[in-house]
């Protein structure tokens, strides 16, 4: 299945941790937002919004028929991303050189050291294609979104600081902040 | 015109973990058990979404969602003889959203917009018990829910709406940038009422 074509694209990587590592992975990814200098993903170009799941087995409801057991817990990783999955999964293992070992480095099969194009082959063959994928501003970039948010902001704070000024010294703000 | 603050909340993200949090955004991260006949009908219902957008309208109408997927998982990827290529039994969905604002009202509005297109994406799930009244369905969507051990978001104090009306202003502005410097003071105040009223509801 492929998603559809647009600028943003999903990324969607499932691997199996190694059995005895899912409490220490899971600590470590909790921990992540704590972290100095906020979320490592922030350093990965291209990212909206991901995430880090655990995965400790499929859900079994009461209505189906049999249980559909995984085997061992999973780590599930998902990004909205600028451009291709291929493109994206390959800063992931450049960009996050320390991090990567601690995450990816306690899941089966991850090369060692769980960084670079060996990091990016291993995501890549656990990607999983999305069957449908809906993004409410699909042909914007992260460095976009953000840009237009700034100018948002900008022009409300120019507004409630001129509130009182005439259209000579709102001119002069406004271009002083928009000029050309 | 009213203006506030840049970098007012609008909303709060509530009503689940704090791992499925960062600022305003909120994640939703779902899987069910789908029975035999998903595995055909889901791909269907899928390739016929992407391929006639005016389908999805529905969806577009729920403002609050940044990005959403749906995903059928059939088989799981070898990893060495530990972890070898799973054929799964049942086909599995996989769901996650990025919005805002709160799940319960997340789940209310994708019940009572979506009733019809929550049935074409769940129906093959096992234990789905229809998307109203809603009560059940959040007790559904709760006993399938995965909360994220890390959560980000690029933009966390921003909304969909806010993205949006943000994308749409930013050209806007530079236009009329380029056609303030030409312009005196005298009409300058005219041109700028006339923004103004044109950019009031990107504000």
């Amino acid at each position: 299945m492929r998603a559809r074509r647009a600028q943003a694209s999903p990324v969607t990587v499932l691997t199996p941790i190694v059995p005895g590592e899912r409490d220490a992975l899971e600590s470590y990814l909790t921990g992540l937002s704590d972290a100095p200098g906020g979320s490592p993903l922030a350093r990965v170009p291209g990212t909206h919004f991901a995430r880090w799941v655990i995965l400790p087995d499929l859900v079994t409801d009461p209505k189906q028929p049999a249980p559909d057991p995984l085997g061992s817990p999973h780590l599930l990783f998902t990004s909205n991303v600028d451009g291709s999955a291929d493109d994206y999964l390959a800063a992931v293992a450049d960009t996050l050189t320390a991090e990567a070992p601690e995450i990816w480095g306690r899941c089966v099969g991850c090369p060692r050291p769980a960084t670079g194009a060996g990091l990016a082959r291993y995501l890549r063959h656990n990607a999983i294609g999305t069957g449908l994928f809906f993004a409410a501003y699909p042909r914007a970039t992260v460095q976009a979104v953000t840009a237009a948010l700034d100018v948002h902001d900008r022009l409300v704070r120019l507004l409630v600081d001129t509130q009182p000024a005439g259209p000579a010294a709102i001119r002069a703000a406004f271009l002083k902040e928009f000029r050309p | 015109m009213t203006v506030s603050e840049p970098g007012t909340a609008v909303g709060t993200a509530t009503g689940t973990g704090a791992g499925n949090i960062d600022g305003q955004a909120i994640a939703i991260t779902v899987f069910s058990t789908v029975k035999w006949w998903g595995k055909h009908w889901l791909p269907l219902l899928f390739t016929t979404l992407r391929l006639i957008p005016p389908l999805t309208r529905d969806l577009r109408k729920l403002s609050f969602i940044h990005f959403a997927r749906w995903t059928l998982i059939r088989e799981l990827p070898a990893n060495g003889d530990t972890a070898p290529r799973t054929r799964l039994r049942y086909p599995h969905l996989f769901f996650e959203s990025n919005f805002n604002d709160g799940w319960e009202e997340y789940i209310d509005a994708f019940s009572y917009v979506l009733t019809r297109g929550m049935s074409l994406f769940w129906a093959s799930s096992y234990g789905f018990p229809g998307a109203l009244p809603t009560g059940p369905f959040k007790d559904y969507i709760h006993r399938n829910e995965l909360e994220a051990a890390h959560y980000y978001s690029a933009y966390p104090e921003a909304t969909a709406t806010m993205v949006r009306k943000a994308l749409a202003l930013a050209p806007a502005v530079a236009d009329f940038a380029e056609r303030a410097v030409r312009l005196s003071p005298a009409e300058f105040e005219g041109a700028w009422s006339a923004f103004l009223t044109d950019a009031q509801d990107l504000l």
